[in-house]
């Protein structure tokens, strides 16, 4: 109980809510904009978290992505351009809403069941860190090395595009984290001289050069035009919503378990809960001819599944040190820059800030409602910000964000090379997200496999001695023998009839 | 600037050799086997084998997509030129903003891009002049980040 009124206390500061408000509010714009994603927000606002407190910048990193999420809604909604890809599953419908003149509807099913999702992936993240806290206290190097190994698989396989490219951008990921001193041998790798280098790739710059720096080349190469955008009826945003939870009570509660539990899911984030919730949505509809059509059932169960894994993202975050997701990976980044080891110790020598982050989540769920609802009325101005002025503005906030972190122009060097190999991925189809997995999960993958093979003794058998490290080691054998498996299956197949 | 899978498996495949190559030069923790050069071999040789089967794929489908595809805003010399400016300012900002100090410097990146994106002259000084000013309070001011100062504009900070 003195915890919880300590947490409490954190939380309730005058200068903490209004982080809040501020983060929301910005969080709210980035969301907006299209191409701009949730992760982006968080990359920009790092830079600024750097000078606060722990707990004001996890409120910020919570509110902004909680309200990015949602407000990747709206200009899906008023110009068929999701504002972020977890907002693209369901673009089509919203849109279509729109154009019939139910943008209300559209967007005030979003907002609230956004809401909805992010409250209950809030109580399962409550409810389900404590314990697996718990039990990871029991993890040696082994467990860890198959955890991190099971998380960059997961990265893999969920990301979008081809199985090789997405293991391409895991190898330049790691690639990336073995640069500098901090290696088992304490010998400097792949730093040319370069004294800046010696430290490692500093993350932050990295991240603001893959997401934003890419960002704003693809729209400069693009002309930065920007689109006109579909009028449509604005009045009654709550009003429907009464309506749509008695329609779709099980839809909303299943989109929130499944968003929950792909979040927590290494790897795995809200566009990816967003289209496997919209797919199920449709497969067990009665209603299945009209998804696609401006049909709301499939708004109501992925918006409640994209934000129901933001909230599952941050449970291996918090107990095991694995992000669930790339902002969750850039969450870990700065816990490590204010001091706190992410993992199960947090829970004992920090328990205060673990309850404080559960109270951010209830709270920037529950804030999400008055300022969407204030979002979707100002929608139309904050879309109408022409893309050639804004690209420049965002330009100049990641230069400075990148210097910021050490004040040295190194920083914007680093942001510049990373902007670059992010656009050329991009325009190759490699997916990001398992890079900057690959930037975070190195070193620690690193350390947990030199320190289990000394171990063991250049024994591989000792990673299935122990009982969860089997289960987690066959778990990841699993996940990459089966699609392997399938497709010899699949070939097998095709190759029969030939041969007939 | 799109590669097929042949082209990026071969690729993949010579970085893999690179690393591999560069690693045999670090040292090993004393009396052990592993050490700075066990995760940079250990990423080469997963890097190899990527290589090989992309490689090996795209021969058995024939690689049917043309092994470089150039996108098409390659061949606009608008936005090539666009992205090159966008590049050069970054270099720019780099290079002038110690000297000449961040007001100037940023102003200088935000109105030449906007100007290059087709912005209005006046709208583009207009907006890069606030833009500039709110981000040097914001940075400069209230978080206190060393941002490069310039000697006629010290009572900004």
């Amino acid at each position: 109980m003195p915890i919880l009124s300590e947490a409490f206390g954190l939380v309730f500061q005058p200068y903490v809510l209004l982080v809040i408000l501020a983060s929301a509010a910005f969080g709210m714009f980035v969301g907006a904009i299209p191409g701009l994603t949730a992760t982006m927000a968080t990359a920009l606002l790092v830079p600024v978290t750097f000078f606060m407190d722990p707990v004001p910048a996890i409120a910020a990193i919570v509110t902004a992505t909680a309200m990015a999420i949602f407000a990747g809604d709206i200009p899906g909604s008023l110009l068929r351009m999701p504002g972020t890809p977890a907002s693209a599953a369901y673009v089509e419908d919203a849109y279509r809403m729109t154009r019939s003149g139910r943008s209300e509807e559209a967007l005030g099913a979003s907002l609230v069941f956004s809401a909805i999702g992010g409250i209950f992936g809030t109580i399962v993240l409550i409810t389900a860190s404590p314990v697996l806290a718990d039990i990871a206290l029991r993890f040696s190097s082994f467990e860890y090395f198959w955890l991190v190994v099971l998380g960059l698989s997961c990265a893999i396989f969920v990301s979008p595009g081809s199985v090789p490219r997405g293991m391409i951008s895991l190898i330049i990921g790691l690639f990336a984290a073995t640069i500098g001193i901090d290696n088992p041998a304490g010998q400097p790798r792949y730093t040319f001289g370069n004294v800046e280098l010696l430290a490692g790739v500093q993350f932050i710059p990295a991240m603001i050069g893959l997401f934003a720096v890419s960002e704003v080349l693809r729209s400069v190469v693009a002309g930065a035009d920007t689109p006109a955008v579909e009028k449509g009826g604005q009045k009654g945003i709550f009003s429907h919503q009464w309506d749509n939870i008695r329609r779709y009570p099980f839809q909303a509660l299943r989109g929130s378990v499944v968003g929950t539990a792909i979040g927590a899911l290494p790897g795995a984030g809200a566009d990816i809960a967003a289209w496997i919730s919209y797919a199920i949505s449709k497969k067990f509809s009665k209603q299945k001819e009209k998804f696609g059509t401006g049909h709301v059932e499939g708004i109501v169960e992925a918006g409640a599944s994209n934000n129901g894994a933001v909230s599952g993202a941050w449970i291996p975050a918090l107990v095991f040190g694995i992000p669930g997701d790339s902002i969750t990976a850039i969450v870990i980044g700065v816990l490590y820059i204010k001091g706190l080891n992410p993992g199960p110790t947090i829970f004992i020598n920090e328990p205060q800030l673990i309850y404080a982050v559960f109270i951010v989540f209830f709270l920037a769920n529950l804030i999400m409602l008055p300022m969407g609802w204030a979002a979707i009325k100002t929608a139309r101005t904050i879309l109408s910000i022409p893309a050639r002025i804004l690209m420049p503005i965002i330009l100049m906030f990641c230069i400075v964000g990148s210097f910021a972190i050490n004040n040295s122009p190194f920083g914007i060097i680093l942001m510049l090379v990373f902007g670059i190999i992010g656009f050329l991925m991009e325009e190759n189809d490699i997916p990001i997200a398992p890079a900057i997995l690959g930037l975070v999960l190195g070193p620690m993958l690193e350390q947990n496999f030199v320190t289990s093979m000394i171990k063991a003794d250049g024994s591989f058998l000792a990673f299935f001695e122990r009982p969860i490290a089997a289960g987690l080691g066959l778990f990841t054998i699993a996940i990459w023998s089966i699609p392997l498996v399938m497709a010899a299956l699949r070939r097998g197949r095709r190759a029969r009839p030939a041969d007939a | 600037m799109k590669f097929n899978d042949l082209l990026l498996g071969l690729l993949v495949l010579l970085g893999g050799v690179a690393i591999y190559v560069s690693a045999l030069g670090f040292t090993d923790i004393p009396g052990q086997s592993y050490g700075a050069g066990t995760m940079p071999r250990a990423i080469a040789i997963f890097s190899g084998c990527l290589g090989l089967f992309m490689m090996g794929r795209a021969i058995l489908e024939g690689a049917r997509m043309p092994r470089l595809e150039l996108a098409a805003w390659v061949r606009s010399r608008r936005s090539v030129l666009s992205a090159l400016v966008a590049l050069a300012l970054i270099v720019f900002y780099i290079a002038a903003a110690p000297a000449i100090g961040f007001v100037p410097t940023s102003l200088v990146v935000m109105a030449a891009l906007m100007l290059t994106l087709r912005t209005k002259p006046l709208t583009a000084i207009a907006v890069s002049i606030l833009a500039c000013i709110v981000i040097q309070q914001a940075f400069g001011r209230l978080l206190l980040v060393p941002l490069p100062r310039s000697e006629f504009l010290t009572f900004l900070w």
